[in-house]
């Protein structure tokens, strides 16, 4: 459903200016089909040699700003590039370095590769768990190249995807018992931490300097503190010297039986099944959970008053 | 319902229909000779009772609950002195707690047996009336779960055994006339208190003169009457209830000494003294007339230490006993009193004559003449905390320890401190004394001691574990150390500890 007045018109504007070519009579026939093909002047035009060809277009350097920019990535215009040229890469290097000789999962250095939230910061993408699986299989296929002959690119390459400060290149010192036969322990629970400083001795124990009938009045408390001794039936065999700030009584209590039960295993580390089922090496990471806006208590709300 | 069938004919029975029920104005048949009358005739059982579902119209529905009764006392509150009665009472025994076979009560023989430590020796049944008398006994420490009361024989038990002999004058090294003074500190249920009763069951078995002061506090806590003592500089106030309630105790304690013993000095305020009076005629003077309950128990303080007798009351001297004097509860004769002046100024413990009296046994002199031993002991529940004491009690430690006063180990209040110079100066301890005033700190009981007080448990019925070494230093460890208070506690408990540790 068109209104084509002023096309109309220009048509049968057209239609009238090639008949009047058409209907201009011509002495030589050799010259109309030359005519034909040459380009139609006006009449007040002058004759003009035919035009040269435009030179060829250099991408690389614009004369003019161009009315697009090209992307630089091929995979511009999907949904993450950054990442896919990563995979790119990764995949050229494997399939590039697939003939070198490639050691045990078990036996490849151990890597700490990015965390999934640490790499979308990195590569600046929100990248999905399933796609990052992909990528660090790659990355764990190309570590298990022989270490000795990794080449420099693929070490590069793989290095970009290190967390900072490589955990598992630190080595954990195990605690042991030091030279005068103190074992330490550290534990916390609530807002209280304790330290327990653990020898062999007759079961005598003092907690801040003093007696622990008197830092501890109920009896519970002092069972829940000897915990990790009285379950293994140590009681009578170590002393503890304990330092213990911060929280309430339970609290206290409860950080001394993981502190015990940790320095006791410095000692004895045969105890730990019988530790870990008695509950005396288990952390309770629980803390008091805030105080919300809107809210009376963590949780607790206002009573509901009609209006 | 009923089935609709005659079971006798098997005939169908016609129901009747609803409609034509009867009115129910017509008089029912009750029984029905025979079965032509429809089940549906029968009035509906009536309930009976009054259950619940009885609905109440023009009543609320809502629910109620039914108050209490209050158990009607005729709307009187309990008599006076009757709470603080069933507060203060002390109940020795219990039927239920099962005898123990081949206990052995304390007595001059036993109570310095070294072999017998950690056992718990029964006292003597006729003593514990002299026991009740001074107020040995206090509320809660557990005597009313046991069949007769009994304490352990500790170390330190042993050695104040010792420490009676020597003082009477028998066994290896007597030193008769000797006096010991001794304060008495130590954790909270470290067992202070009944070490002063193992004292005072001693000195009744030894047949000393006991004399006791079960709660210092009364004296200074404004409850009981006082007066000045006119021309006394600086001003001294008596307390007279307080003196002959210590006079009828001492009596009620002592009475068959007091009995055995004649007036030998003279005592020109008491006028109505016959010479051929006993001390305990003496001593009822007191009680009789609190308003000469001070210069009686003055005259009684005289006779008990006296060595020889005045001139003209030679007939019937016999030689006195040595004394055992016990207090409890020391630290509240260290601050001031609840008592006010009459410039309404609070009057300081010391200037309380009979505190005063007490107090000044402590400092070198001669204070015991006949020997005896001086117990004092703090208390760690009940304990103003005077910031005097502690230093004088750390100083005593130190020179017992060997570190001299001009040392800079030497304990120091520290500066700005507002210490009672009048309490450093009662607890100084001289420089070569005679009788030095020595500080015992009552710990906790041995591993082995432990043992033999939990089996005492054990044998009266009361805990059901099989007792072995590792039981018991678990035990041991639980009450920090031995602490016996700690260890009663333990030993009583019924609970899910003690079926955990099986």
């Amino acid at each position: 459903m068109a209104w084509h007045k002023p096309t109309s018109l220009t048509q049968a504007m057209q239609s009238l200016r090639l008949t009047t070519t058409l209907t201009k009579p011509s002495a030589q026939a050799s010259r109309t089909t030359l005519n034909t093909l040459r380009p139609r002047t006006y009449a007040t035009e002058a004759e003009t040699i035919p035009a040269a060809a435009a030179p060829e277009i250099n991408f690389g350097a614009f004369s003019q700003k161009p009315a697009r920019i090209i992307p630089s990535s091929p995979s511009y215009f999907s949904g993450s590039p950054r990442f896919i040229d990563h995979v790119l890469k990764l995949e050229a290097l494997q399939a590039k370095h697939a003939g070198l000789p490639t050691v045990a999962t078990s036996e490849a250095p151990r890597m700490a590769w990015f965390k999934l939230p640490q790499f979308r910061d990195y590569v600046g993408e929100p990248v999905p768990m399933k796609k990052y699986k992909s990528l660090v299989k790659i990355l764990q296929r190309l570590n298990r190249i022989q270490p000795d002959m990794v080449p420099e690119e693929v070490r590069k390459a793989v290095g970009a995807f290190l967390r900072p400060g490589n955990p598992y290149a630190v080595e954990n010192i195990p605690r042991t018992v030091d030279e005068n036969g103190r074992a330490r322990g550290k534990g916390k629970r609530k807002e209280s931490t304790a330290v327990v400083q653990l020898v062999e001795g007759e079961g005598e124990v003092l907690v801040n300097g003093k007696s622990l009938v008197d830092v501890f009045k109920r009896v519970h408390d002092r069972e829940s503190a000897l915990w990790a001794l009285r379950c293994t039936q140590r009681l009578d065999k170590y002393n503890a010297w304990i330092r213990v700030q911060g929280g309430g009584v339970t609290g206290q209590a409860e950080a001394i039986t993981l502190a015990l039960g940790r320095a006791l295993l410095l000692h004895e580390p045969g105890l730990k099944p019988v530790l870990r089922k008695a509950g005396a090496i288990t952390v309770d990471a629980r803390r008091v959970e805030r105080k919300k806006p809107g809210h009376v208590k963590a949780r607790k709300m206002p009573t509901w008053v009609k209006r | 319902m009923a089935s609709s069938w005659c079971w006798n004919c098997l005939s169908r029975l016609r129901p009747t229909p609803r409609a034509l029920l009867p009115p129910s104005a017509t008089p029912r048949i009750s029984s029905a000779p025979f079965h032509s009358t429809a089940v549906h005739y029968a009035q509906p059982a009536k309930k009976k009772g009054n259950s619940l579902t009885v609905v109440k119209h023009r009543q609320s529905t809502s629910l109620r609950r039914k108050k209490k009764k209050v158990a009607d006392r005729g709307g009187r509150p309990p008599a006076v002195g009757e709470r603080k009665a069933l507060r203060k009472r002390i109940v020795l025994s219990n039927p239920n707690a099962l005898e123990i076979e081949g206990m052995l009560e304390l007595s001059p023989a036993t109570m310095v047996d070294s072999r017998l430590r950690g056992t718990v020796l029964g006292l003597p049944v006729p003593m514990i009336d002299q026991l009740r008398a001074v107020q040995a006994f206090k509320p809660k420490q557990g005597w009313s779960i046991f069949r007769r009361p009994g304490t352990v024989l500790r170390r330190d038990t042993i050695e104040m055994g010792r420490l009676f002999e020597q003082i009477s004058g028998e066994g290896d090294d007597a030193q008769k006339g000797k006096v010991v003074k001794k304060i008495i500190t130590g954790m909270k249920g470290s067992g202070k208190t009944v070490h002063l009763l193992q004292a005072m069951a001693m000195g009744f078995l030894k047949k000393w003169a006991v004399i006791t002061v079960p709660d210092a506090r009364e004296l200074v806590s404004g409850d009981t009457a006082y007066a000045a003592i006119e021309g006394s500089n600086p001003l001294q106030y008596v307390q007279p209830s307080a003196t002959s309630a210590l006079l009828t105790r001492t009596v009620d304690a002592n009475r068959e000494l007091l009995a055995s013993l004649k007036v030998s000095q003279k005592h020109p305020t008491l006028k109505m003294l016959k010479p051929s009076s006993t001390l305990e005629d003496l001593a009822k003077l007191g009680f009789n007339d609190p308003a000469v309950s001070w210069p009686v128990f003055q005259a009684l303080w005289t006779e008990l230490t006296a060595t020889a007798p005045a001139a003209g009351l030679e007939k019937d001297f016999k030689p006195r006993p040595p004394v055992l004097v016990a207090v409890d509860g020391l630290a509240h004769w260290m601050t001031e009193s609840a008592y006010r002046s009459a410039e309404f100024k609070p009057i300081h413990a010391h200037d309380l004559a009979f505190v005063h009296h007490f107090l000044s046994l402590l400092k070198e002199g001669d204070s015991l003449k006949n020997g005896g031993l001086l117990l004092y002991a703090t208390s760690a529940s009940n304990n103003p905390n005077p910031k005097g004491l502690s230093i004088a009690l750390d100083r005593l430690a130190a020179r017992q320890a060997g570190i001299s006063a001009s040392s800079p180990e030497y304990p120091q209040p520290p500066a700005y401190s507002d210490a009672d110079p009048r309490v450093l100066d009662l607890l100084q301890p001289a420089e070569k004394a005679v009788s030095p005033l020595e500080l015992q700190t009552l710990g906790g009981l041995t591993r082995d001691e432990a043992r033999g007080f939990m089996e005492y448990f054990a044998r009266s019925g009361l805990l059901r574990e099989i007792i072995n070494e590792q039981w018991v230093s678990e035990k041991w460890s639980l009450s920090g150390g031995g602490i016996i208070g700690e260890l009663e506690k333990l030993g009583r408990r019924v609970g899910p500890t003690a079926s955990l540790s099986k």
